[in-house]
């Protein structure tokens, strides 16, 4: 399935100096979100197709302003996986036909907020998946429904405060297991990436693209604004994210689960403790005031805890 | 010239077929899927040159038909019902890209309750839409309306999606002579989707479909697209008239039957305007002036088409396929509408109800229709809408309560 | 600025009025400019939308004016009051607007260096409307005040309150300024200039663009309230962090190898600042910069 690998960026003085994606969208200072989508379309370049579902990222086109040099289609919250088909498919007929050159051949791009990827827009990228569609998949997850003011979805955290869970315990439920329930179609390609590991994430955009088939990646979005934090704590916050073992950063290849960064340990063998993390996060200001809920943090470092105990080194 | 016996589903698959459709997004429902089956037999054999993906969802199909035809390539789909109105948000959406494709609606009434059998409730739910709407009568009208569809769809003065829609069962599953049109004939007539500038092409950058801020800017494009839909109007008399040249049979927006010297008129859309054919003769024949008007371009709404044919007539009764809950039959309204003001329109607008759920309506009550216009019109009177429904089906309907609602033994004494 | 209206709406409504306020509704934006309407009448208001001959206007953030897509001044001419939290004069905004309308200034606080972090600027703005109203006594206002920002605390609601009433004093002797205008007029108005709107060919109405990257003439710079500026002279040239980390990519690298910040869209999120390996960026002030640049400084 994997075609020879050709990563070019080893290094980060090897990442793309110049940015194609255009200045001037209307996203919120210090968006996640935004972030890692720049970098992935410095190195995927115009030669996409981007399908949209409804979302924070929707707004990166409004009439008559687009930040892109290649396609922008918007189609519906519950569809862009639907819309990547029939873009997908009209590619591979006129090609077929020989109405559009290789040359004309774009990548087709879906990019999606958690509240589609994670929700509603699940049944369409199982079918997506299962008819084996050739496209890339990003889901920006910023942990909530962000466009509509941070109402919580299902890929909010436990104890998130967010609008529709505003009382001091925060969301009551749990984090959806979106990579291992993409990972169970056993696509092509699945791998979780982040803004502030701009590395890690140009040598899965650089390896995925010389793959075919569904291709997805889930990129945690920090998210000043529905998060509760100073936009410039953007970066820090994602590397805590990495560092503390929230978000790991991992690849679904070939039937198996690979890390690419294993948080690493202290010398009494203890990673960053989640709530340095925590603690930068107004969502999360509940746990530390007016007192320390201790049995609060401890219970999300458990759970973390636990994750890494399973995976081995 | 090959007349064979054809379904309306066959019919409609030959017209995707003689049409040279590229992709059909598909999705199966109850009275449709004949038509995706046919399809995907002639693709797999290499009989058609197409390409054909079921989709997950209605809802998923008619934004996969939408996205492709605003990347270049001639599509059909097809769908009924409930599957219509799963996708409804995106059948909305898809008019408003501008995106030129082909659906066909077999029309199925609508749950609750649920049913498979026809009426018109389902594509009266997608007028709003900015979809084209062609209501076929026969087998044959619907091979021959694709074919007209994707000219007029395709239009550079359109360029809108449209709907041909069928009646379930009274047409999907019954055969019907359809002369085929030859495939040589058929291809010319459609010619080559020439998508301009709805394409997707490296070094050509294209955003669609984005957000748009501020009641000014969307007024516009709504209005626009209304504006293009009205075209079809102007464009559609040249379309028909190459058609019945190359093909022997006119189209008119409006069937007239017998509308000469009508003085009572049936306004009816659909299969079952064939059986008002009828009922028409037996009344001439009993020394009435009673003549049809079946609507076959119901959107956009031949506001002109109508009043020229309805001006001067004595009285007319509108039958409704449909219910438009707490207001009535859709077609009526939309009648009494365009010909409000009129100086010479009919005294009386009668609204019949009829057809729901595959419901039979008889000659007996095409006869009738006509007696109570003439009472009505004798004496001036305004006749309040009626739902055709008789007092056997009422006995009917107590027995099978009986059953349901045994515990309840009044409804015995009713 | 909804909190704004939700305090002098609040204001009328205890000093007995009818009253209308909501804000200008778009996606959630953290940084984007934000509008708010108040309508306050004896009996009850009927109008909606957009205030297209405002009283008075309140501006916190100086630099919309200079904003033209923000539409601050549209309605605004010499029988309106315009009102600016800013570190300039009336004079300077009368000769640079251009504008026939009452001027009024509402100093900004320095002791704050960076003007999102005001919160009390809401509240300032609120009670300096107030006042110019004439018709709100600093007592209701003082109970508006604590009713809409009750939910925040004691404190929070205290610390606004002096600093909100300090505005209120400060323009009291302009009190009455504003005042009431009546309905428009049914026989002398200007005509609305319908047009049959022409048919456009599919081209150009479809909702498509057919142009690349037309975001850039999008001033996002604008939003900024705090600058940050390179000191080349430790910068180490590690060029890709800040160019890489900066969400909107609006560090772009030179020939030389050297970050130069594209001001025109730079948000002013400062993760650039936060994340520079020698810490060779600093943040200053957006007005301060201004200035700098005005008088010819070099940051």
């Amino acid at each position: 399935m994997i075609k020879e690998s050709v990563v070019h960026i080893h290094r980060m003085k090897d990442m793309p100096s110049s940015h194609l994606l255009g200045t001037g969208t209307p996203m919120c200072a210090g968006c996640g979100g935004l972030e890692a989508l720049h970098n992935m379309y410095d190195i995927l370049g115009e030669k996409t197709v981007f399908v949209n579902a409804a979302g924070c990222l929707t707004l990166l086109s409004v009439y008559p302003f687009t930040p892109f040099r290649g396609g922008w289609l918007y189609t519906s919250m519950a569809s862009a996986p639907a819309g990547a088909q029939g873009v997908r498919d009209a590619m591979d007929i006129r090609l077929q036909k020989k109405q559009i050159t290789e040359e004309d051949n774009m990548e087709v791009v879906v990019v999606t907020g958690d509240g589609s990827a994670y929700g509603m827009g699940l049944s369409a990228t199982s079918g997506a998946m299962d008819r084996n569609l050739d496209f890339i998949y990003l889901c920006y997850d910023n942990e909530g429904y962000g466009n509509t003011g941070q109402q919580y979805s299902a890929a909010t955290p436990h104890a998130a405060l967010t609008s529709t869970s505003k009382t001091s315990h925060g969301y009551p439920g749990f984090k959806k297991d979106l990579f291992a329930i993409w990972a169970a179609h056993n696509p092509t390609y699945v791998a979780t990436i982040i803004g502030a590991e701009p590395l890690d994430l140009a040598k899965k955009i650089e390896k995925l693209r010389t793959m075919k088939g569904p291709r997805m990646l889930i990129a945690l979005a920090p998210c000043p604004t529905g998060w509760d934090y100073d936009p410039k704590l953007s970066v820090e916050i994602g590397r805590l994210a990495v560092q503390t073992g929230v978000w790991p950063l991992k690849e679904y290849i070939d039937g198996e689960v690979i890390h690419t960064k294993i948080p690493k340990k202290d010398k009494s063998g203890k990673r960053t403790p989640v709530e340095e993390y925590l603690k930068l996060q107004g969502r999360f200001s509940h746990l530390f005031h007016p007192q320390r809920d201790e049995r609060g943090i401890a219970e999300i470092q458990a759970r973390i805890d636990a994750y890494w105990d399973k995976v081995s080194d | 010239m090959t007349r064979k016996l054809l379904t309306g589903n066959s019919a409609a698959a030959w017209g995707a077929r003689l049409a040279g459709v590229d992709y059909v997004p598909a999705f199966p429902i109850t009275p449709q899927t004949e038509i995706i089956e046919d399809l995907s037999l002639w693709i797999d054999s290499g009989e058609m040159a197409a390409r054909m993906v079921t989709l997950e969802s209605e809802h998923s199909m008619i934004t996969a038909a939408g996205s492709a035809a605003t990347s270049g390539v001639r599509v059909f789909t097809a769908t009924s019902s409930q599957g219509l109105l799963y996708g409804m948000e995106m059948v909305y959406t898809v008019a408003g890209w501008r995106a030129p494709f082909v659906m066909i609606n077999v029309s199925r009434g609508l749950s609750s309750p649920i049913t498979l059998e026809s009426d018109h409730n389902d594509i009266m739910a997608a007028r709003d839409s900015g979809f084209l709407q062609i209501h076929c009568a026969s087998c044959q009208e619907i091979t021959d309306s694709v074919l007209m569809a994707y000219r007029l769809a395709e239009h550079k003065d359109v360029r809108l999606p449209a709907i041909v829609n069928q009646d379930g069962f009274y047409l999907s599953f019954t055969r019907e002579p359809v002369d085929l049109p030859d495939a040589e004939k058929a291809a010319r007539f459609v010619g080559v989707f020439d998508p301009e500038n709805l394409q997707f092409k490296s070094g050509a950058p294209l955003s669609q479909a984005m957000a748009v801020l501020g009641g000014g800017p969307y007024s516009y494009f709504r209005y626009e697209a209304h504006l293009a839909l009205q075209r079809v109007l102007s464009v559609y008399d040249e379309i028909a008239d190459e058609f019945a040249d190359i093909f022997g049979r006119r189209y008119d927006i409006i069937e007239s039957y017998k509308m000469d010297d009508a003085e009572y008129v049936f306004v009816m859309m659909g299969s079952y305007a064939t059986k008002a054919r009828d009922a028409v003769d037996s009344l001439c024949n009993a020394g009435w002036k009673v003549g049809l008007a079946r609507v076959r371009v119901f959107r956009p709404f031949p506001k002109e088409k109508i009043r020229q044919l309805l001006s001067g007539r004595r009285a007319v009764a509108v039958i409704d396929q449909n219910l438009s809950m707490g207001m009535g039959g859709v077609l009526h309204s939309e009648l009494a509408t365009a010909l409000y003001g009129m100086k010479d329109g009919p005294a009386v607008l009668a609204s019949y109800i009829g057809g729901l759920g595959g419901r039979d309506i008889s000659q007996q009550e095409f006869f009738e229709m006509i007696d109570e216009l003439k009472q009505a019109s004798d004496i001036g009177q305004i006749l309040e809408p009626r739902l055709l429904y008789t007092k056997n089906e009422l006995t009917e309907i107590r027995n099978l309560q009986a059953i349901a609602q045994a515990e309840h033994s009044e409804i015995h004494n009713k | 600025m909804k909190t704004a209206s939700r305090i002098l709406g609040s204001a009328f409504f205890m000093a007995g009025y009818e009253v209308q306020d909501a804000p200008r509704y778009g996606a959630e934006r953290r940084g984007a400019p934000l509008f708010a309407y108040v309508r306050a009448d004896k009996s009850p208001v009927n109008e909606r939308g957009i205030i297209s001959h405002p009283d008075l206007v309140v501006v916190s953030d100086d630099t919309l004016l200079g904003m033209p897509a923000a539409g601050v001044l549209q309605g605004v001419d010499q029988h309106n009051v315009l009102l600016i939290n800013s570190h300039e004069q009336a004079e300077t905004w009368v000769h640079r607007l251009n504008t026939a309308a009452t001027v009024l200034i509402l100093p900004a606080r320095e002791d704050v260096e960076d003007r999102a972090e005001l919160p009390y600027i809401g509240s300032s703005c609120a009670a300096a409307s107030a006042a110019l109203t004439g018709v709100i006594s600093r007592k209701i206002f003082a109970e508006a005040l604590g009713e809409e920002l009750k939910h925040l605390g004691e404190k929070v609601v205290s610390e606004n309150l002096e600093i909100a009433l300090s505005a209120f004093d400060a323009m009291s002797s302009h009190s009455g300024l504003v005042k009431e205008s009546a309905l428009p007029s049914a026989t002398d108005y200007q005509k609305p200039d319908w047009i049959e709107l022409p048919f456009d060919d599919a081209e150009i109405s479809a909702p498509a663009i057919h142009a690349g990257v037309t975001s850039v003439q999008v001033r996002t710079g604008l939003w900024r309230t705090m600058r940050p500026v390179i000191n080349y002279e430790r910068c180490s040239g590690c060029w890709w962090v800040c160019s890489t980390y900066c969400p909107d990519g609006a560090i772009n690298v030179t020939s030389e190898g050297l970050p130069d910040i594209d001001y025109d869209h730079c948000k002013g999120c400062l993760v650039c600042v936060a994340q520079c390996p020698p810490q060779a960026i600093e943040s200053i002030p957006e007005h301060i910069a201004k200035e700098n640049e005005a008088s010819g400084v070099s940051a």
